[in-house]
C-alpha cells in the first residue's frame, strides 16, 4: 500500500521538495550527489559498454562461423576477445550490478535518502567513466590489451608485449578498481548505518545481504589484482623481476595473485543476480522466501568461502597433488550454499501462486542456466576432467552460462521489474516476453553446444581452426545462437527505449510489490520518502498497518526532517537511531578529483613521470578543495543527535 | 509512538548512552576510515604473502651475493614510528575534550616522530641501493616495492597530518575534524603496525 | 536381464553417445573421448557418470518448476499442503543433504583415486623420457638428452609408460594430446611431466591450449604411438646425421639453404645449420606435415611456406625472406631428400 499525500500534508512534501531540489541541465547532472541520478549515469554507461562488449562477441562469433575465417586478423582477433572480457567484467557487469543497481535501489529500499558518502559515489562514477574512455581509447588507436582479461606473463611481458596494449590493462584496471573499491565502500556503510530505525538486520531485504556479500568480497579482492597490476608495469617499465623465472621470480606469482582476486571476482558478479533474483521471486509468487535466515546466510558463506578456491583455475600448471586435491574440495563445498539458495527459491515459487510475467521469466531462465552452469561447474572440480577440458570451449561454455545465463538474465529481469519504478511507465509485456524467451532460446543454442565442441578438444582463444577437425557445425550453430541473443538483447533494449516514451501510465506499485521502494511515487521525489519508513519486517510493503501509520504521521508533519538534506543513522545491528545527518546537496569536486586522476594515469601510461608528479599536485589540490567544501557544509548545517530518551518502538 | 521530531523511538530497548560520550554506533567517517584501511591491509598482506612465496621458492634467500639486510637501524626507526600510537591516541583525547591546542600539539609531535621514520627509511634504502638493485633479482624487486609501499602510506600520512593541522588551527576543534584527528589516529595505528610487521618480513633472512 | 543393465554405464555411454553424435558430423580428431590409453577411457567413464548424474538434477529441477507452473494457482504443495517446516524440509533436503553426499561421492572418486591414478608419473614407473620444448609457434622434440632433436612430431612405442618432460624457451603454452591424456603447462622456469601411454597403435593429434600469441591457433602436433620395433628404427633414423643431398637440384639447394639465411635458425645436424631459433629440419622428409600441423609436407606446400610464410601464419618468426623462385625449388629438393 502506497504512502498516499493527503491535502493536509502537501505543504511538508513541498517543503522538502523544495530542499532537495535537484540543479537542472547539464551542469545539475555534472555536480550531482544523488544516488538515483548517479544510479541512471551508471546505468546507461554500464549499457553502452554491455553494447561494446556485445560487438566484440559478435566479431568473435562471426569470424568462427567456419574455418579459416578472415573477418578478423589475428593481431585483430587477439585485441577483439581480450577487450570482450575485460569490457564485460570490469565496464559492465561490476558497475551495472553495484553501481546502477545498487546505488539506485539500496537506500530506497532501507528506507534511507541517500548513500552514506555521496560525493564519493559520484567521485566512483567519474572514475569508472574516465577508466572506460582510457581503456577505449587503447581500442580506439590500435593497441588494445592482448594477452586475454586474465593476461597471463610471460606474454604480458615487455619482452613478447613491447607495445602499450598491456599498459593499458595494468593502470587501467588500477584505474577503474579505485571506483569499485569506493563503490564497495560506500554500500557496505549506507546498508549497516542508513537503514530506517527499526530495521534491525533481521530485517532487512535479502537484496541487501547479498550486496554486503558482494561488496565485502569487492573490498578484499581488489586490491590483490591492483598489486598485480603494480608489479607488472614494475616489471615492464622499470625492468623489476617479479615474474621473470630466470631472476628468481615466476609466472605463476601472476597467476596466483590473479586468480585470488579472479575468483572471488566471479561470486561478487553473481552475488547482487542473487539479491536481485530474491528481490523479485517474493513479489511474483505472492509468498514470502522460504527459510529466510538460511538464504542470507548462504549469501555470506558464498562470498566467504569463493576466497579459499582459487588455485582450481591452475589444476594444470604442476602442482603437488595434495595441493590440488584440497582446492578440489574447497570448490565442492562452495555448491552447498549455492544449492541451498536455488533449491530455497525453487521451492518458493513451488510453494507461492507465481504469476509468470516478464521480470519472473527471467529469473526462471536465471534458475535453468545457474543450474546448468553449476552443474558443467561441478564437473570441472574433478581434477582428472579439468586437465582435458581446462582450457577448451567446455570451460568457454562453463562461465558463459554463470555469468550471461546467471548473473545477466536477472539484470535484464531487474530492468524490467524496476522500469515501472524509474519511468512511471510500464513496458509492453508481450515483447517482453517474446525477448525473454529469444535470448533465452539464443542462449541456449550459443552456449550448449560448446560443452560438446570442447570435449571434442577445441582449444580457446583461437582465431581459427582447420577444417576436417570437426568442429565445424557446432561453431556455426553457435553463431547463430549468438546472433538470436542478439536479436532478444536489442528487442529488450528497444521494447524498454519505446516505453519511456509511450508506456502506460504504472502507478507506484504495479506488481505489489514486498520491499520499500514501492511505496513511493514513480519516480521516487529526490527525498526518496517524506517520511522516514516505519519497518517491521524484510516484507515492509506488506506490512500494511506500517504504511497506514507512515500516511497518518505524513498528514501529522512528523519524521520529516525539512530542513536542510537530512536523513538518520542508526546503529549497525538493530538499527536504533543514532544521529541525524546533514547530507551534500551537489559538488563540483568529484569530476575535477576524477579528472585529475584521469591525467595521473595517462601520463603514467605515456612515461611522462615528471608531468605525473604534476597531475599528483592537481589530485591533491581537488582533494583539499573537497574537505574544505565538505568541512564548510558540516559547519553550516549541524549534525543533530538523536533524542536521548524513549521507550521501546511499539 | 514518536518523539519530538518524528522519529521512531528506540527499538532494541537497550538504555541511551549518556551525553556527552559516543553513542551506540562509530559515525560514518570512520567506519569508511576503517574499510579503506581494510583494502589497504590486503595490499600489505599481499607483499608479505609475495614475499614469502619468492623466498620458499629458491634455495638461498637473499641470492648470492646480498647480504642480508642490517637489523638496527630499521629497528630504531620502527621503534620510533610506534611511538605515534600513544601519541595520537592522546591527540584523540584533547580533541574529544575541546582542546585545540592539546590536539594541535600531540599531532605535531606524532608528524615529528613519523618524519623521523621517514628520514631513517630513506637512508636505508639509499644505502640498499648502492648494494643491489630491484632490477637483479626478485629479492630485490620484492624488498624495495614492500619498503617503498609502506614508505608512500607513510608520506601520504604526513599530507593528511599537514591538513589536520592546518585545520585545526584556523578551525578549531569542531565536529567534522574532531572526525578527521579520529580517522588520522586510526591511519596511524593500522600504519604503525604495518611498520613492525614490514620490519619482521624484511629482515626475515637476518633474523 | 534389462533391468541389470540399466544402471551399468556401458548403456548410459551408447545413449549419451548416440546423442551427441547425432548433432556432429562424424567424430573429431581431437576429442577427449577417443579412448586410446588407459587413463583417457578412466576420465572419459567418469564424464559419463557425472554427465548421467547431471541429466538427473537438471531434468528433476525443471520437472518441479513445470509442476509449479502447472499448479500455479493453487499454494502450497501438492499433496504435503502449505505447511512452511515442509518447504523448509525440501530445502534441506536437496539444498544441503542430497548435494553434500553426491558430492562426497565425486570427490572420493575423481580427486581422491583418480587423480592419483592420473597424476603426473614417479619417474622409475616410466620406461623412457621425452623432452618437448614450447616455443612460439611451434614444439621442439628432443630424445636421449638431444642426440635426436626433431619438432612437431612425437613417435613413442605403443604400451609404454612414456615420460614426457615439458618446459617452455619463451612463454606458457601447454601440452595437450586429448586422445592420450590431460594438458600439462609448460612454464618457464618450471619442468612439468605427464605420462603418455597409448594403448593402441595410431596418430593422435595435439594441440597447445594456453593462449601463447599470434599463432596459438596454428601450434598443433601429431604423436605417433608405434609398435616397438617400428619406433626403435625411426628413433635409430633420427639419431642419425642428415643425408648427403644426391640429385643435382637438391646439391645446390644444399648450397642455397647454407648460404641464404636459413640455417642461422634451423639446424640440419652434420652440417653448417646449426640454429636453434626455429625447428630442427634434419630429417623433415620423414614428417607429415609442416608450420606445426598447419600445412601437409609436400613439395607444393613446402615451397609456399618458403616463398611466403606470413601470409600462412601471420605473424609467425620465419620472416619473407625474399628468395627467389629458382632457388626455393632447389632448397625444396634438398629438404626433400632428407629422409
Amino acid at each position: 500500500m502506497a504512502t498516499t499525500i493527503e491535502p493536509a500534508a502537501q505543504r511538508y512534501v513541498d517543503e522538502l521538495a523544495a530542499v532537495w531540489a535537484e540543479r537542472k541541465g547539464v551542469l545539475g547532472w555534472l555536480t550531482t550527489v544523488d544516488h538515483k541520478r548517479i544510479g541512471i549515469m551508471y546505468f546507461f554507461t554500464s549499457l553502452a559498454m554491455f553494447a561494446c562488449g556485445g560487438v566484440e562477441a559478435m566479431l568473435i562469433r562471426t569470424q568462427l562461423i567456419g574455418p579459416n575465417g578472415h573477418v578478423l586478423s589475428p593481431a585483430a582477433y587477439d585485441e577483439v576477445f581480450t577487450m570482450h572480457g575485460i569490457t564485460m567484467i570490469f565496464l559492465f557487469v561490476i558497475p551495472m550490478t553495484t553501481g546502477a543497481f545498487g546505488n539506485y535501489l539500496l537506500p530506497l529500499m532501507i528506507g534511507a535518502r541517500d548513500m552514506a558518502f555521496p560525493r564519493m559515489n559520484a567521485l566512483s562514477y567519474w572514475i569508472y567513466l574516465g577508466s572506460g574512455i582510457f581503456m577505449y581509447f587503447a581500442l580506439a588507436t590500435g593497441h588494445a590489451p592482448n594477452a586475454g582479461w586474465f593476461d597471463y606473463v610471460p606474454l604480458a611481458s615487455k619482452q613478447y608485449d613491447p607495445g602499450n596494449n598491456i599498459d593499458f590493462y595494468g593502470y587501467g584496471l588500477i584505474f577503474n578498481g579505485i571506483a569499485s573499491t569506493m563503490t564497495s565502500i560506500n554500500i557496505i556503510v549506507t546498508v549497516f548505518k542508513l537503514r530506517a530505525p527499526g530495521m534491525s538486520l533481521n530485517r532487512m531485504p535479502l537484496f541487501c545481504y547479498a550486496f554486503i556479500a558482494a561488496s565485502v568480497a569487492l573490498l578484499f579482492a581488489l586490491p590483490v589484482l591492483s598489486l598485480a597490476c603494480v608489479f607488472l608495469e614494475l616489471d615492464r617499465e622499470l625492468g623489476f623481476q617479479f615474474y621473470v623465472a630466470a631472476k628468481g621470480g615466476d609466472p605463476l606469482l601472476w597467476q596466483n595473485l590473479f586468480w585470488i582476486f579472479g575468483h572471488p571476482e566471479v561470486y561478487i558478479i553473481i552475488l547482487p543476480a542473487f539479491g536481485i533474483a530474491t528481490a523479485i521471486i517474493p513479489t511474483f509468487t505472492e509468498r514470502k522466501m522460504v527459510f529466510f535466515p538460511l538464504v542470507a546466510l548462504s549469501e555470506i558463506l558464498v562470498a566467504f568461502l569463493g576466497f579459499g578456491v582459487w588455485v582450481h583455475h591452475m589444476f594444470t600448471v604442476g602442482f603437488a597433488t595434495a595441493t590440488y586435491i584440497y582446492y578440489a574440495a574447497a570448490s565442492l563445498i562452495i555448491t552447498i550454499p549455492s544449492a541451498v539458495q536455488l533449491f530455497a527459491w525453487i521451492t518458493t515459487i513451488l510453494t507461492g501462486t507465481p504469476r509468470f510475467k516478464t521480470p519472473m521469466l527471467w529469473i526462471i531462465g536465471f534458475i535453468v542456466y545457474f543450474i546448468l552452469g553449476g552443474l558443467s561447474g561441478i564437473t570441472l572440480a574433478a581434477i582428472p576432467f579439468d586437465t582435458q577440458v581446462h582450457d577448451s570451449y567446455y570451460v568457454v561454455a562453463h562461465f558463459h552460462l554463470v555469468i550471461f545465463g546467471a548473473a545477466v538474465f536477472p539484470i535484464l529481469g531487474g530492468m524490467y521489474f524496476w522500469f515501472p519504478k524509474l519511468t512511471g511507465r510500464m513496458y509492453h509485456e508481450r515483447l517482453g516476453k517474446l525477448s525473454f524467451w529469444l535470448t533465452f532460446l539464443g542462449t541456449f543454442v550459443l552456449f550448449m553446444p560448446m560443452h560438446i565442441v570442447g570435449i571434442l578438444g577445441m582449444p580457446r582463444r583461437n582465431y581459427t581452426y582447420p577444417a576436417h577437425v570437426g568442429w565445424t557445425l557446432l561453431n556455426f550453430i553457435e553463431t547463430i545462437g549468438g546472433y538470436i541473443t542478439a536479436a532478444g538483447l536489442v528487442l529488450v533494449v528497444l521494447n524498454l527505449a519505446h516505453s519511456m516514451r509511450h508506456g502506460e501510465p504504472s502507478g507506484n506499485d504495479p506488481w505489489g510489490g514486498d520491499t520499500l521502494e514501492w511505496s513511493t511515487t514513480s519516480p521516487p521525489p529526490p527525498y526518496n520518502y517524506p517520511v522516514i519508513p516505519t519497518v517491521s519486517s524484510p516484507y515492509a510493503m506488506w506490512d500494511t498497518e506500517d504504511r497506514e501509520r507512515d500516511n497518518r504521521r505524513l498528514a501529522r508533519g512528523e519524521g520529516l526532517l525539512p530542513v536542510g538534506h537530512r536523513t538518520p543513522t542508526s546503529t549497525a545491528q538493530d538499527a536504533d537511531i543514532d544521529e541525524i545527518a546533514s547530507m551534500p546537496s551537489s559538488s563540483p569536486w568529484p569530476p575535477l578529483v576524477a579528472l585529475s586522476l584521469f591525467g595521473v594515469f595517462a601520463m603514467l601510461l605515456l612515461d611522462h613521470y615528471w608531468i605525473v608528479v604534476g597531475f599528483l599536485a592537481v589530485l591533491l589540490l581537488t582533494v583539499l578543495g573537497w574537505h574544505q567544501g565538505a568541512a564548510a557544509h558540516a559547519r553550516a548545517h549541524e549534525v543533530v543527535p538523536a533524542p536521548e530518551t524513549g521507550t521501546p518502538h511499539e | 509512538m514518536s518523539d519530538a521530531a518524528g522519529l521512531p523511538r528506540r527499538v532494541s530497548g537497550r538504555p541511551p548512552a549518556s551525553s556527552g560520550h559516543r553513542r551506540g554506533a562509530q559515525p560514518n567517517g570512520m567506519w569508511g576510515m576503517a574499510l579503506f584501511l581494510c583494502s589497504e591491509v590486503t595490499v600489505f598482506g599481499s607483499l608479505f604473502g609475495t614475499y614469502y612465496y619468492l623466498d620458499f621458492r629458491v634455495r638461498h634467500w637473499p641470492p648470492d651475493g646480498i647480504a642480508a639486510p642490517k637489523v638496527t637501524l630499521a629497528a630504531i626507526s620502527t621503534a620510533i614510528i610506534m611511538l605515534t600510537v600513544p601519541t595520537m591516541y592522546a591527540a584523540v583525547r584533547s580533541a574529544r575534550r575541546g582542546g585545540r591546542h592539546g590536539a594541535l600539539g600531540w599531532v605535531l609531535l606524532s608528524m615529528l616522530l613519523q618524519a623521523a621514520f621517514l628520514g631513517l627509511q630513506v637512508a636505508i634504502f639509499r644505502s640498499d641501493l648502492m648494494q643491489f638493485s630491484p632490477r637483479g633479482s626478485a629479492y630485490g624487486s620484492i624488498y624495495f616495492t614492500l619498503l617503498a609501499a609502506h614508505d608512500a602510506h607513510v608520506i601520504i600520512g604526513l599530507a593528511l597530518d599537514i591538513g589536520v593541522l592546518w585545520n585545526l588551527w584556523r578551525h578549531g576543534v569542531e565536529r567534522y575534524w574532531l572526525l578527521g584527528v579520529r580517522g588520522l589516529a586510526l591511519y596511524w595505528y593500522v600504519i604503525d603496525v604495518l611498520a613492525v610487521i614490514v620490519l619482521f618480513v624484511t629482515l626475515t633472512p637476518s633474523l | 536381464m534389462r533391468k541389470r543393465s540399466w544402471w551399468r554405464p556401458r548403456a548410459w555411454r551408447f545413449g549419451a553417445a548416440a546423442l551427441v553424435c547425432i548433432g556432429l558430423t562424424g567424430c573429431s580428431r581431437q576429442s577427449i573421448l577417443s579412448d586410446h590409453s588407459k587413463v583417457t577411457h578412466d576420465i572419459g567413464l567418469l564424464w559419463w557418470w557425472m554427465l548421467g548424474a547431471a541429466v538427473i538434477v537438471f531434468f528433476g529441477a525443471v520437472l518441479l518448476l513445470v509442476v509449479a507452473f502447472l499448479k500455479r494457482r493453487v499454494p502450497g504443495l501438492p499433496i504435503l499442503g502449505e505447511r512452511e517446516p515442509v518447504a523448509q524440509g525440501m530445502v534441506l533436503v536437496f539444498g544441503i543433504a542430497v548435494p553434500l553426499v553426491a558430492l562426497v561421492v565425486l570427490f572420493a572418486f575423481s580427486d581422491v583415486y583418480l587423480e592419483n591414478v592420473t597424476a603426473a608419473p614417479a619417474a622409475d614407473t616410466t620406461s623412457m623420457t621425452i623432452d618437448v620444448i614450447g616455443h612460439q609457434w611451434w614444439w621442439e622434440v628432443r630424445y636421449d638428452g638431444g642426440r635426436a632433436i626433431t619438432a612437431n612430431e612425437i613417435h613413442i612405442p605403443v604400451r609404454t609408460r612414456v615420460n614426457v618432460v615439458v618446459t617452455t624457451a619463451d612463454v606458457i603454452h601447454s601440452f595437450w594430446v586429448p586422445a592420450l591424456n590431460g594438458k600439462i603447462d609448460m612454464i618457464p622456469g618450471r619442468r612439468n611431466h605427464e605420462l603418455l601411454d597409448a594403448s593402441q597403435p595410431g596418430v593422435y593429434r595435439g594441440q597447445c591450449s594456453q593462449y601463447c600469441g599470434l599463432q596459438h591457433a596454428h601450434m598443433a602436433f601429431l604423436v605417433y604411438a608405434q609398435p616397438m620395433a617400428k619406433f626403435r628404427a625411426w628413433l635409430a633414423n633420427q639419431e642419425r646425421p642428415a643425408i648427403n643431398p644426391t640429385g643435382a637440384a637438391a646439391i645446390r639447394g644444399k648450397a642455397d639453404f647454407m648460404n641464404d639465411q636459413c640455417a642461422s635458425c634451423h639446424l640440419i645436424a652434420g652440417t653448417q645449420a646449426q640454429g636453434y631459433i626455429g625447428p630442427a629440419l634434419t630429417h623433415l622428409a620423414t614428417r607429415s606435415t609442416l608450420a606445426s600441423n598447419t600445412i601437409p609436407n609436400t613439395p607444393t606446400w613446402l615451397a609456399r611456406w618458403i616463398h611466403d610464410p606470413q601470409a600462412i601464419k601471420p605473424g609467425d618468426r620465419m620472416p619473407d625472406l625474399g628468395i627467389p623462385p629458382r632457388q626455393i625449388r632447389d632448397i625444396v629438393a634438398y629438404l626433400d631428400e632428407l629422409k
